[in-house]
């Protein structure tokens, strides 16, 4: 089964016969990507000190860059006179922009959201400025990544304020409709919505209903990762996904743990992006399949074995296979936080683990045995068997998992 | 190393881990007294001399992970390391030993092809093909408060200055097994010539200190010893002051093989000698050559940090061999491009052009007027490098601004290739023959400024390893964030605050809320780490996100 648009095509391969999990394939102007996938964030045009060809080898084919950074560093002039962001950074591969509207509302103190965009003071003179729904359209189109986000009204899901929250949905709902007005480039560029209404999952399903009759190529679930509790996160993804047409791709917004990753794939959920597995690795994390190591503690001091045992990426790999580099926890120790060199390593280490996860995923539901991979990834990190975090249980109950069952 | 000598391609015999062949030698009298050469060592790959060596920080190329540094510095055909770079003692574990020495020799996947694979190699995870140095300290050093002993060197490391005794030093090269360790010598890593008292007393403790080298070398021979190439430290310090010491080195420590005779004369009775020289300053060489003849044939190793291509041509002209060169990492740091080519690039056939243009040795890639904002063309003309093979000067210039980490990587991909093909320029002309190499030197010398341009960009953070501040100094960089509506902060200033809780993009909502406000722990790299995670994050007030001409664009 597959769905076109004009500048994409999603071919679903196999769903999950318990849970809501799909394995696809997303095909966009810059070439295939098999769903469900892990984006790494390149804030400014750069995955934090690796290179492209490095983050093509971990097995990336999508990538996000935030328009909000690169509309201030290098600017939209500077884009177009280069030709946008794929002939600035190097990246052959497939880019993913944010609208701009997050880090309008996070990184700023006093941006006030109206009917007409985002009010916000300039970060360069402090002189009143404003984010329209057009304009970051306008600046995305510079950019020229495959896939473009809509400027949404984001409100922190925690907030209480109901009557708030209702406007900012239907707010967003009216800002897509100027947003599908102002794209100049949709043969090339995807124009994802995004879907608002807080917790409140009555909001939620009226959401997607609006966003859907929309027929954008895609669809993100937005507003999530701000702080909410895990059980009201997955009750809103699993709200949502329930609504969506199958053969759309579906991206849930700053999502970047193994556990929600793994969690909100059998939830029906195919793209996410965190800057969290490289970050964590900046302050000396490496994310493994049985927790996440902080090398930086002692005891790795006189570790010489890999960062993970088994792992495939190339700092793990052994020194004599082709690519690989033999790095070993020690070493990671030695330089974590005096070398940057350490910070590239589990950059690159982590990067790969997140995409590698999504991989075995994907093969996993194809295989139709998706269950028995979230038990055994389960079981990995909670080796005895309980401790379980309650909404993961919870949440994979009510799409046919039981993990307490033995 | 780029193949560019034809000439005596035997495969090295394993029983001799290093050869060293001059393959055109200095002609008496002639203009000048550089060479040619080619330096072997078992397993690794043969460097062309004249050539240089990367220096190394904790055991890295700075900004170069180990796969960028095979696959696109493969030029680089050796790295210095400092062992104070791997032997500092954290507070609370003053008594472990060194995790570096610690390092298994055996677990390590044994691979025929490569060889073994020495702890030094596998704890830094450098390349195989890549031939390691090992020196005490690292180049250029902090020059310690405290003095040396007489059986002892101070040294600086992460924790701060310590005590390295000789002994240490020769017991951790036995355990890392370095391809060329070169013995600890009594130096001042001060500018200032010491004074003459103080220079004798260098060239004493230096000679004692090579004398018990060898004999612990001899000593504990059947042991990991045999591998180890020394090159003996030449101090900088003029002739007279250490004659004795070098006396010794040329009756003492020459093996009978080295020399020019070529008839055997059998086993010498020592099994250890002495691999190369290492100088500290290159002007020693033409009294070493007059004196000691025997020491001629030996590879010639500079480590007196030639501050440009200048120097290092003068160094050249002298007779080194091969250089460690710390200024390219300096340089990338500083956020340079080097423009520089050996033989200078041919004048203007424009006959109006009546003089030659002077040329500038590089390019400050943080210029905001150079046009490099929108320039996508190479960082040089014509450079085969990584980063201008597949990167521009735009996002060089992009990611300086923007102080993302790959801007100095890309550099020093850069950095390093000219300096390569630079050496490979100069082994070109030398082939050619000392008139026409002399010739292009004193084009070079003419064509290119002295100096290379100051950057005006941010540098990396520095750490405390890299140099000790004194008193007073100002900071290197300006804080990348402080905390919210602080004095810096001047929009906070007039307007009142937002919370931002609960505003992370993160799922638990871990980093970003609660440390905004912390101080920066100042010569941390994880502080700038910290920085720069927390302006992803959203943590960062609008005043530090820096902004540039370019916000009105977003209006």
């Amino acid at each position: 089964m597959s769905a076109s648009s004009a500048a994409l095509t999603f071919e679903l391969v196999a769903k999950c016969s318990t849970t809501r999990a799909r394995a696809s394939i997303l095909t966009l102007p810059h070439g295939p990507v098999n769903l469900p996938v892990f984006m790494p964030v390149a804030t400014q045009a750069s995955l934090k000190g690796i290179t492209p060809q490095q983050l093509e080898n971990t097995g990336c084919r999508l990538c996000l860059n935030n328009t909000y950074h690169l509309g201030l560093k290098p600017g939209q002039e500077v884009m177009d006179a280069v030709g946008g962001a794929h002939k600035l950074q190097g990246w052959d591969h497939n880019i993913l922009t944010d609208s701009g509207g997050f880090q309008m509302v996070s990184l700023l103190k006093l941006a006030t959201i109206t009917e007409e965009g985002v009010r916000f003071l300039s970060p360069h003179d402090g002189t009143p400025m404003l984010l329209t729904p057009e304009h970051s359209i306008s600046l995305q189109n510079s950019i020229g990544s495959d896939i473009i986000m809509q400027l949404d009204d984001v409100l922190v899901t925690t907030s209480p304020d109901i009557v708030r929250m209702r406007e900012a949905m239907e707010r967003s709902v009216r800002w897509l409709d100027r947003c599908i007005a102002a794209h100049k480039h949709p043969d090339r560029q995807n124009l994802f919505c995004i879907i608002q209404g807080g917790l409140d999952l009555d909001m939620r399903r009226e959401c997607c209903r609006e966003m859907v009759a929309r027929d954008t190529p895609g669809i993100a679930i937005g507003g999530l990762s701000g702080g909410e509790a895990k059980d009201d996160f997955c009750r809103v993804v699993a709200a949502c996904t329930e609504q969506l047409p199958d053969l759309k791709p579906r991206y849930v917004m700053g999502i970047g743990y193994p556990e929600d990753l793994v969690v909100s794939v059998a939830l029906g959920a195919d793209m996410f992006d965190c800057v969290w597995p490289t970050r964590t690795a900046r302050f000396g994390n490496a994310i493994t399949k049985n927790g996440v190591l902080n090398l930086k503690r002692e005891m790795y001091a006189t570790d010489f074995g890999p960062l993970e045992d088994d792992c495939g990426c190339p700092c793990c790999r052994r020194v004599e296979q082709e690519g690989a580099m033999g790095i070993t926890r020690a070493f990671v120790h030695h330089n974590a936080a005096k070398e940057t060199v350490a910070a590239h390593l589990l950059t690159i280490h982590n990067v790969w683990y997140q995409l590698n996860l999504m991989r075995e995923a994907r093969d996993a539901i194809i295989a139709d045995r998706y269950p028995a991979f979230v038990r055994e990834f389960f079981s990995r990190l909670y080796p005895d068997g309980h401790g379980f975090p309650s909404w993961v249980v919870d949440a994979l109950r009510g799409v046919g998992i039981d993990l307490l069952e033995t | 190393m780029t193949g560019d000598d034809k000439q005596n391609p035997q495969p090295q015999a394993a029983a001799a881990p290093m050869k060293f062949d001059v393959l055109k030698a200095a002609i008496r009298d002639a203009p000048t007294a550089a060479r040619l050469g080619r330096l072997a060592i078992a397993a690794r790959r043969t460097v062309d001399t004249p050539n240089y060596f990367a220096i190394t920080s904790r055991g890295v190329v700075p900004h170069v992970t180990p796969d960028n540094l095979a696959k696109h510095l493969s030029d680089v055909g050796g790295a210095y390391m400092a062992l104070e770079d791997f032997i500092e003692r954290p507070q609370q574990y003053l008594k472990r030993p060194a995790p570096i020495l610690q390092t298994p020799s055996l677990e390590f996947p044994y691979s025929p092809a490569l060889g073994p694979r020495p702890p030094l190699h596998s704890f830094t995870a450098m390349p195989p093909s890549v031939i390691t140095v090992l020196a005490a300290r690292r180049l250029p050093a902090v020059p310690a408060p405290m003095g040396n002993t007489n059986s002892s060197v101070s040294v600086f490391t992460s924790t701060g200055f310590q005590v390295l005794t000789t002994r240490e030093y020769a017991d951790a090269v036995s355990a890392l097994r370095p391809d060329i360790a070169v013995p600890m010598a009594d130096l001042t890593d001060k500018a200032l010539t010491p004074t003459s008292k103080r220079a004798t007393r260098m060239a004493e403790r230096t000679d004692d200190w090579v004398k018990e080298w060898f004999a612990q070398l001899d000593a504990s021979n059947s042991s990991g010893h045999t591998g180890v190439a020394t090159f003996a430290p030449v101090l900088p310090v003029g002739f007279p002051m250490q004659w004795e010491y070098l006396e010794r080195l040329s009756e003492d420590y020459v093996s009978a093989s080295t020399t020019n005779q070529k008839e055997e004369e059998g086993e010498t009775t020592r099994k250890n000698h002495l691999a190369g020289l290492a100088l500290y300053d290159a002007d020693v060489i033409p009294d070493l050559e007059d004196a000691y003849p025997n020491l001629t044939p030996l590879p010639r190793l500079s480590l007196a940090n030639p501050t440009t291509p200048h120097h290092v041509l003068r160094q050249i002209a002298l007779g080194v061999d091969v250089f460690a060169l710390p200024f390219i990492n300096t340089v990338s740091d500083a956020g340079v491009a080097l423009t520089f080519t050996f033989p200078p690039p041919p004048p203007s056939s424009d006959p109006s052009v009546s003089r030659l243009p002077i040329l500038p040795l590089g390019i400050d890639m943080s210029s905001p007027t150079a046009g490099l904002a929108t320039d996508t063309g190479p960082l040089l003309a014509g450079c085969a490098c990584y980063a201008c093979a597949r990167h521009h000067r735009a996002y060089v210039h992009h990611l300086l601004a923007a102080r993302e980490m790959l801007g100095w990587t890309l550099l020093q991909a850069h950095n390093h290739g000219v300096a390569s093909a630079f050496f490979a320029g100069v082994r070109a002309a030398l082939r050619a023959g000392p008139a026409a190499y002399d010739a292009a030197c004193r084009t070079f010398a003419a064509v290119y400024e002295p100096e290379f341009p100051a950057g005006t960009g941010e540098r990396p953070r520095a750490r405390g390893y890299q140099y000790a501040g004194g008193a007073g100094e100002p900071k290197r960089n300006k804080p990348a964030w402080g905390k919210l509506g602080g004095p810096e902060d001047d929009v906070a200033a007039v307007e009142q605050k937002k919370p931002r809780g609960g505003k992370t993009k993160n799922s638990n909502g871990a980093i970003g809320t609660g440390n905004a406000g912390a101080d920066i722990v100042d010569g941390s790299l994880a502080a700038a780490v910290e920085a720069v995670d927390l302006q992803e994050a959203g943590a960062v007030p609008e005043a530090q996100m820096d902004g540039t001409a370019s916000a009105q664009a977003l209006i």
